[in-house]
């Protein structure tokens, strides 16, 4: 292809053409394309990151404390997100650099259902409701669910199995046929709003989380958490800010459990 | 006996196809890639199993380093009637209106020129009373680089880096970054402000070990001037059921 022949049909006449051979060389070229290439590959951003949409509260004080939504103590599960600290101290123990998160929950009011009364340190001794947990992926081999995520499951055990009924139905090619890409967004669709709709009935028993945070702790953590709502179909979850009663269990937690 | 007569072969490989190919290759590159822009601060987002794509045009994204430190970024639907660079001077504009309500006794002007070099910037993030200061670095030598430096933080502390932010839960004193976004909210281009309601307008970008501290101070400074839903940058992990 890169070479041009020149048939030499002027073959015994006068002034005798040379046979000639044109031949392009594509080496270099093909050398620079590869550079080219190599050099757009590597700055090419192809994966995108992806997003996590969070809606907070107004800042706006609340005068009328009756339009306050109250989650009931049955339901209230309150998760604090805090750091690792350094043994007897309250400084944040890194490992390479990384803050290790660590993970307290509570049921309920801070201090059980007579709450921590007059905040002196006997009665948060006694009252203390929290208690650690960690971020653990599901078990390798069983697939169960650990840490945190086995505690929020547990509370939210009525969705999440009408959840898992649905995905079942999608799977056997309940909400349509699977088969083609069209009938499989269908699918998706169909499911999808049938598992929104599970996810915010009010008949069924589901807890209402509150995030709640440390200063210390870390983003990442906050992010993890908030997958953790999205893998078990928490549809109720809000970040607040720490009490009183909070970082005195917290303190008083961490003076017990690490000396 | 006759010799086998081995037939003189050409080593000439023809490279032509390799050449269409590699030409085809580069084509596709190139038009697929999209740059990356050059930011202040490097972080690395937090995995998360949200598959939720980020928004490429339309939004303002908030850069967070681990120090605090608050860079803004703003994408903007460049098919539209709002080029980057024209939303960047009407930005410009905005925010010095609003800066110069709460500081009528130093107010900023910025020239014509001023705005144009500010149109052309990636992330911008110096205190509004630097920044003519700051924009008319770019006609000494090596300006662009200068600049850069500023923002990555070169060390002269007359060089302060990253937008002002404070705790602040009064809307009627906002801080500089509150005016910004403001200044976002308010502006013409109705895309933006639409998605800026909804909550995919304002991405914040934060490293994961950045303390929850810090992301609180960005995020109660957005929830007073009324910006309650936004996203979060984070990277894909692999997802979990």
């Amino acid at each position: 292809m890169a070479e041009v022949q020149q048939n030499d049909s002027g073959k015994g006449k006068k002034g005798h053409q040379k046979k000639m051979q044109i031949r392009v060389d594509f080496t270099p070229m093909v050398d620079m394309n590869m550079l080219l290439i190599t050099f757009f590959m590597l700055c090419t951003t192809m994966i995108k990151s992806q997003t996590l949409t969070i809606a907070l509260p107004s800042n706006e004080k609340v005068d009328n404390v009756e339009n306050m939504s109250q989650a009931s103590e049955d339901d209230a599960v309150t998760i604090i997100l805090d750091a690792k600290r350094k043994k007897g101290s309250m400084d944040v123990d890194t490992v390479n650099g990384k803050v290790v998160p660590v993970i307290y929950y509570y049921f309920g009011k801070p201090g059980g259902k007579d709450g921590l009364g007059d905040f002196s340190p006997a009665t948060i001794a006694e009252r203390n409701n929290l208690q650690e947990s960690k971020f653990l992926a599901n078990d390798a081999k069983t697939g169960r669910a650990q840490g945190i995520r086995e505690i929020i499951q547990q509370r939210n055990k009525d969705v999440l199995t009408e959840v898992n009924k649905l995905k079942e139905k999608y799977s056997n090619g309940g909400f349509g046929s699977l088969e083609t890409k069209e009938g499989r967004e269908k699918a998706q669709a169909a499911y999808d709003e049938a598992a929104s709709k599970v996810r915010k009935d009010e008949n069924l028993k589901k807890p209402v989380i509150i995030i709640k945070s440390t200063p210390q702790a870390s983003f990442g953590s906050l992010v993890s958490v908030l997958d953790e709502m999205q893998i078990n179909s928490i549809s109720k979850y809000q970040i607040d800010n720490m009490t009183k009663a909070d970082s005195l269990l917290v303190i008083d937690y961490q003076n017990r459990h690490h000396e | 006996m006759g010799r086998v007569k081995i037939a003189k072969k050409s080593t000439f490989i023809d490279m032509t196809a390799m050449s269409d190919v590699t030409v085809l290759l580069l084509t596709f590159f190139m038009l697929t890639s999209t740059f990356l822009s050059k930011e202040p601060a490097t972080v690395i987002t937090p995995p998360s199993v949200s598959t939720e794509k980020v928004q490429e045009t339309n939004v303002v994204q908030v850069l967070v380093n681990p120090e605090g430190k608050v860079w803004l970024t703003m994408n903007n639907d460049t098919s539209a009637n709002w080029s980057n660079e024209k939303m960047r001077i009407a930005l410009l504009d905005k925010v010095s209106e609003i800066y110069n309500e709460s500081h009528p006794k130093n107010p900023v002007k910025f020239t014509n020129e001023q705005k144009y070099t500010f149109s052309k910037q990636g992330a911008f993030g110096v205190p509004l009373a630097k920044m003519g200061e700051f924009l008319n670095l770019i006609n000494e030598p090596e300006g662009q680089t200068k600049m850069d430096q500023w923002l990555e933080g070169d060390g002269n502390p007359a060089h302060p880096t990253g937008i002002p932010i404070s705790w602040n839960q009064n809307d009627q004193t906002p801080n500089e970054f509150q005016m910004w976004m403001k200044a976002m909210r308010q502006s013409d281009n109705e895309n933006l402000t639409a998605a800026i309601k909804d909550g995919t307008g304002v991405a914040i970008k934060a490293d994961q070990n950045t303390s929850f501290d810090i992301v609180h101070l960005v995020m109660d400074n957005l929830q007073t001037i009324h910006m309650n839903k936004f996203t979060l940058l984070t990277a894909l992990k692999g997802a979990e059921e």
